[in-house]
């Protein structure tokens, strides 16, 4: 028996003793908070639920791979840690100085090295190595993948702006710059059904052109432009955000993204392209920011 | 003369200085190496290097300073070797020369932003201006820096002898270092 | 070896208290200083939480004196001011004082039987340059069109005159260079103590895991800070002289690259998690073994594992930028570097837990808190898979995904660390007992609710929320998060106000705790075979190293000696000599 000179280790019944204490204290403090809440909004459990997590609707042609790596990897993490919790709680309640003698052990025997190589390759192969698999192959033949020019995406140009989205199409000549070019403000129109490839950049700071419903961001810079392709299956409007920290405002600096059907879209267009053709000014130089396009 | 003298016990010392000399420069080279890779970085991006407009760059000029700081960089080690030897006015000397051929640098340093300035070159005109006068006018910070130092030697020098030197080998190895980072800059900015 | 000779003890007070060059006074100082800061860090983030969950409301109590232009209300200007100050003091202000300039000073010296760091007048600049940081930070803050505004990542061009105009930035930018100068100086003093000055018999593979996490925590300063020295440098130019290094744009001639920015920042950014997680990886590889009363599983491997992680941190900081849009071989390989760093961690999770595995565990209050930190760690770095995979990435990027991660990595594991730490050493720093009793309360104060706040975020990431918001009004589908916003909110009011268990703990068992004797751990290494507090020359005589420090339940010792620990100097009577003199003073070089 080892002895003690000054510290009163709790352990067995004292341990969950000191628990109980902890999770007593740990609710008035909560009450606490509750109360200097106060006056102010307090969730309900009607609220929360509400408010339970889920993505957002995903309309697009390809979130669904993301969204099934993470469901994934969400299955293979939980086991993970599963396991460790288990591990921690067995080892604490079972493997204590109470009911437990230490076993003398280094852990720098060949079996230990070999067994730590095997549970950590295991791990990597299993977990990682099917994510980094998976991956390769969506990168390369999805997102990276852009659309070609036969394959007639919608191509349109996004400009970022503080705290706004500008969007150019280039209406029927196909080319930036020209008077059909259609330029909206804050208002993105694609039809379902076909690729859509924008190019973005950014007027001042760096912002980040985030589809919450299409799974995907890219950054928009300043003098660069990044890239991104998406399509649409089902109609609706939805939204988008900025992902970026680009000052006061970014927190208002929504969009909107509307899925016409081809039909609604063709319509659009042409009412679009109408009214830009009566407005053009050729002398107002801030208003050609478009730049020429690249597939 | 040191070999009669038993270093043992104190080389051990001057070693544990000369290690934590080598950390502090090897960190400030990684300063400036950031430096040099945005450097590279904005002139990679650049579709002209040097942009159109901007003045052209004196070569001999610069050089003639790259010689003069490679002088110094003898003359410093030739202090260290002095007082390492006990000679403490020989010392005194190539000091001196250091302190003056570093005065020199500067001085042409300046002549050369002076030329480049009129030229039309300055720090806000664009990205090449920004490398330029950042890399050089940091440079030269550096530089006065290290003469200081080296002034603040030569006025203490009555106290440093053959066992107790590690301010000398500090500045000295500072020198070298300056020296170095200067090569870099002349090399990458002026030369290529 | 060095000689090390016993200087007398200093007696002004300013030699004694303020301008000391004892590592123990230094230790202290960067503690009081670090735990300063992380009130304030804290209190930024309770004003955070408040205006995500009351939107508009003022701020309780003191809302009223920190913001009287808007009767308390956090407006959307300040907002952006408070996350960056929240991310940078609690960064570079509290975690970066508390545990690498307070443990990393108090621990070398003493871990390695040496009287003091090799410079310790160094060591005394290194904490007032710190102080000048601290000076010039809270400066920032009272300058017209107030404090830095960008992000604690300050990306141009946000963080150029032309994004966030005045004089607040460029001082926060000051600030960090002389922070950053402070953790190099650091850096330098405490890679050469533990080269040079460790004692005979001390080889590398006996030193105790928390030094070698020290160490190769300031290897990392040393090589990285200074990349952010130059980033904070060109962006200080910009702001300061005009230069267009990271300014461009549609009516800018002849600009640079901001990405350029995002490379130079990031390649100190991600080491710097690294440097922020690394000492309490070190602390929580010592004390499971201490308290589990064996010896650390797998030490070499351990040690092994610590180095590649520093090896493999600068190539991974890609991670960061899969949004940018670079060439898809570079977002593959640092995808694939990513995933590989995973292993080295992975294996001292391993050696953790197969240190408490048939162990005899005290629960003690430092242990407690080591294992809060191997769960909130499993955890959070268990959600760095997602956003290690690109196509994942390209939804929870600048999600509250992210924020969830990294705190739970950083914050979590790095604040119950920093505790751990502190109630360890509390009885050596101080030299008296703390209330055990309110140590478990706040530890459990401290876990449930930490744990719940940043898997909180982590769900309300998933479902889309981005970060930095000042509030969720403007999008319809972050709108719905708002009642779980108010929970995580509550959970860390709830945090916050449960530190007062710590406080109250802390500060009356520094003045009036029971005495503590020497060694009331009973443990092996060095600084607990000396008096508490240790006299100012730490050790009478340098101990000749024979063991390692984590001689726990040796069958040998148990029957020879009667007791379950070892001293790293300890002779175990009727044991071969293992080491000759010879041999023992090579080891030590």
């Amino acid at each position: 028996m080892t002895t003690r000179n000054q510290v009163k280790v709790v352990g067995g019944i004292g341990l969950s003793g000191v628990i109980a204490a902890g999770l007593t204290g740990f609710v008035a403090l909560m009450g606490l908070s509750f109360w200097i809440a106060g006056r102010a909004h307090i969730p309900t459990l009607q609220g929360l639920a509400g408010s339970r997590p889920e993505r957002p609707i995903d309309i697009s042609l390809n979130g669904h791979l993301g969204d099934y790596l993470f469901d994934l990897t969400t299955v293979e993490i939980t086991i993970l840690f599963i396991i460790m919790c288990i591990w921690i709680g067995w080892a604490v309640l079972r493997h204590n100085e109470k009911n437990h003698k230490a076993k003398y052990d280094h852990g720098d025997d060949k079996r230990a090295n070999v067994s730590t190589a095997i549970l950590a390759g295991l791990v990597f192969v299993c977990v990682d190595g099917v994510l980094l698999y998976n991956s390769y192959v969506d990168l390369n033949e999805v997102f990276w993948n852009f659309p070609t020019e036969a394959q007639h995406p919608v191509i349109v140009e996004v400009m970022a702006q503080q705290w706004a989205w500008n969007f150019r199409y280039p209406g029927p000549d196909g080319k930036f710059n020209t008077p059909d070019d259609i330029v909206t403000f804050n208002d993105l129109h694609i039809p379902v059904g076909r690729p859509v490839y924008a190019r973005i950049q950014s007027k001042d700071v760096v912002h980040s052109f985030y589809l919450p419903n299409f799974r995907i961001k890219q950054d928009a810079f300043p003098g660069t432009t990044t890239r991104m392709w998406f399509q649409a299956t089902q109609p609706g409007a939805f939204e988008i955000a900025c992902a970026q920290h680009c000052g006061a405002n970014h927190y208002k600096m929504e969009g909107a993204i509307t899925a016409d059907t081809p039909e609604q879209y063709a319509a659009w267009e042409k009412a679009q392209v109408a009214e830009a053709q009566r407005r053009y000014d050729p002398g107002d130089v801030e208003a050609h920011w478009g730049w020429e396009w690249e597939y | 003369m040191a070999s009669v003298v038993s270093l043992q016990p104190r080389a051990k010392e001057d070693f544990t200085s000369y290690l934590g000399m080598m950390i502090t420069l090897g960190a400030w080279g990684v300063m400036f190496a950031g430096l040099f890779f945005i450097y590279a970085g904005v002139r990679l991006a650049a579709p002209t290097w040097p942009p159109p407009g901007v003045p052209k760059l004196p070569v001999l000029v610069p050089t003639l300073a790259t010689l003069v700081l490679a002088a110094s960089s003898v003359t410093a080690q030739r202090a260290l070797t002095s007082i390492r030897t006990a000679k403490r006015d020989q010392m005194r000397t190539w000091l001196g020369a250091t302190i003056f051929l570093g005065a020199l640098f500067l001085g042409i340093q300046y002549t050369i932003w002076s030329s480049v300035h009129d030229g039309g070159l300055t720090m806000d005109s664009g990205t090449y201006g920004s490398v330029f006068f950042t890399l050089t006018y940091f440079h030269a910070v550096h530089v006065a820096a290290g003469v200081l130092a080296l002034v603040v030697l030569l006025v203490r020098a009555s106290r440093y002898t053959v066992h107790q030197h590690g301010a000398v080998r500090h500045c000295t190895m500072f020198w070298h270092f300056v020296g170095l980072v200067w090569l870099a800059t002349f090399v990458t900015v002026f030369l290529i | 070896m060095s000689e090390q000779h016993i200087h007398p003890e200093p007696t002004s007070f300013w030699r004694k208290y303020v301008f000391s060059v004892d590592h123990k006074v230094i230790a202290q100082q960067f503690i009081w200083l670090g735990l300063s800061f992380l009130l304030i860090g804290g209190m930024m983030a309770m004003m955070i939480r408040w205006q995500l969950a009351n939107p508009g409301q003022p701020f309780p109590v003191i809302g009223r004196f920190l913001l009287p232009a808007t009767h308390g209300v956090v407006s959307p200007m300040m907002y952006t001011a408070l996350f960056t100050n929240h991310g940078t003091i609690m960064i570079f202000f509290a975690v970066t004082p508390i545990m690498i300039g307070g443990f990393g000073n108090y621990c070398i010296p003493l871990g390695i039987g040496a009287r003091d760091m090799v410079f310790p007048t160094l060591n005394m600049l290194s904490f007032w340059a710190m102080v000048v940081a601290t000076v010039i930070l809270v400066a920032s803050f009272f300058v017209p069109m107030g404090g830095a505004a960008a992000g604690w990542t300050a990306y141009p061009t946000l963080s150029t005159q032309m994004g966030t105009p005045g004089g607040g930035q460029t001082l926060l930018v000051l600030s960090l260079f002389i922070a950053g100068s402070s953790s190099i100086m650091g850096a330098v003093n405490y890679i050469t103590t533990v080269i040079r000055l460790r004692a005979p018999g001390m080889t590398y593979m006996k030193m105790p895991l928390t030094v070698w996490g020290l160490w190769l925590t300031a290897v990392l300063n040393a090589l990285f800070v200074p990349v952010l020295a130059s980033g904070l440098i060109l962006l200080f130019f910009d702001r300061t002289f005009g230069t267009k290094f990271f300014i461009t744009g549609a009516m800018i001639k002849g600009g640079g690259d901001p990405l350029l920015f995002q490379h130079l920042f990031w390649i100190f950014g991600h080491p710097e998690v690294y440097i922020l997680i690394m000492p309490v990886w070190g602390v929580i590889s010592d004390v499971l073994p201490f308290f589990a009363r064996k010896p650390a599983y797998g030490y070499k491997v351990t040690v092994y594992a610590l180095i590649a992680v520093c090896v493999l941190s600068a190539v991974v900081y890609g991670h960061h930028m899969y949004t940018t849009s670079m060439s898809p071989l570079l977002g593959e390989s640092f995808m694939v570097l990513t995933m590989i760093i995973s292993v080295p961690a992975m294996v001292l999770f391993l050696n953790w837990l197969r240190t408490i595995w048939r162990g005899s565990i005290r629960t003690t209050v430092p242990m407690l808190f080591a294992l809060g930190v191997v769960f909130v760690f499993g955890l959070g770095g268990l959600t760095g898979l997602y956003l290690a995979d690109i196509p994942q990435d390209l939804y929870l990027h600048d999600t509250y995904f992210v924020v969830g991660h990294f705190h739970l990595t950083m914050a979590a594991a790095v604040f119950l660390g920093s505790f751990c730490s502190i109630y360890f050493w509390f009885p050596k720093i101080w030299g008296r007992m703390f209330n055990e009793r309110l140590g478990k309360l706040h530890f459990w104060c401290s876990i449930i609710p930490i744990t719940l706040v940043f898997c909180g975020m982590l769900l309300i990431g998933y479902s889309g929320m981005q970060r930095r918001l000042y509030n969720l009004e403007s999008y319809e589908y972050a709108k719905r998060l708002l009642p779980m916003n108010q929970f995580v909110s509550v959970m860390a009011f709830t945090l916050f106000l449960g530190q007062v268990f710590f406080v109250s703990n802390f500060v009356y068992s520094v003045f009036r705790g029971r005495k503590a004797s020497e060694n009331p751990w009973e443990l092996g290494t060095l600084e607990w075979q000396i008096s508490s507090p240790p006299p100012h020359h730490n050790f009478d005589v340098i101990p000749t190293v024979i063991h390692g420090p984590h001689e726990f339940n040796n069958p040998e010792v148990l029957k020879k000696l009667g007791k379950d620990w070892l001293g790293q100097a300890e002779v175990i009577p009727g044991a071969e000599a293992v080491h000759e003199p010879a041999e023992i003073a090579q080891a030590g070089e």
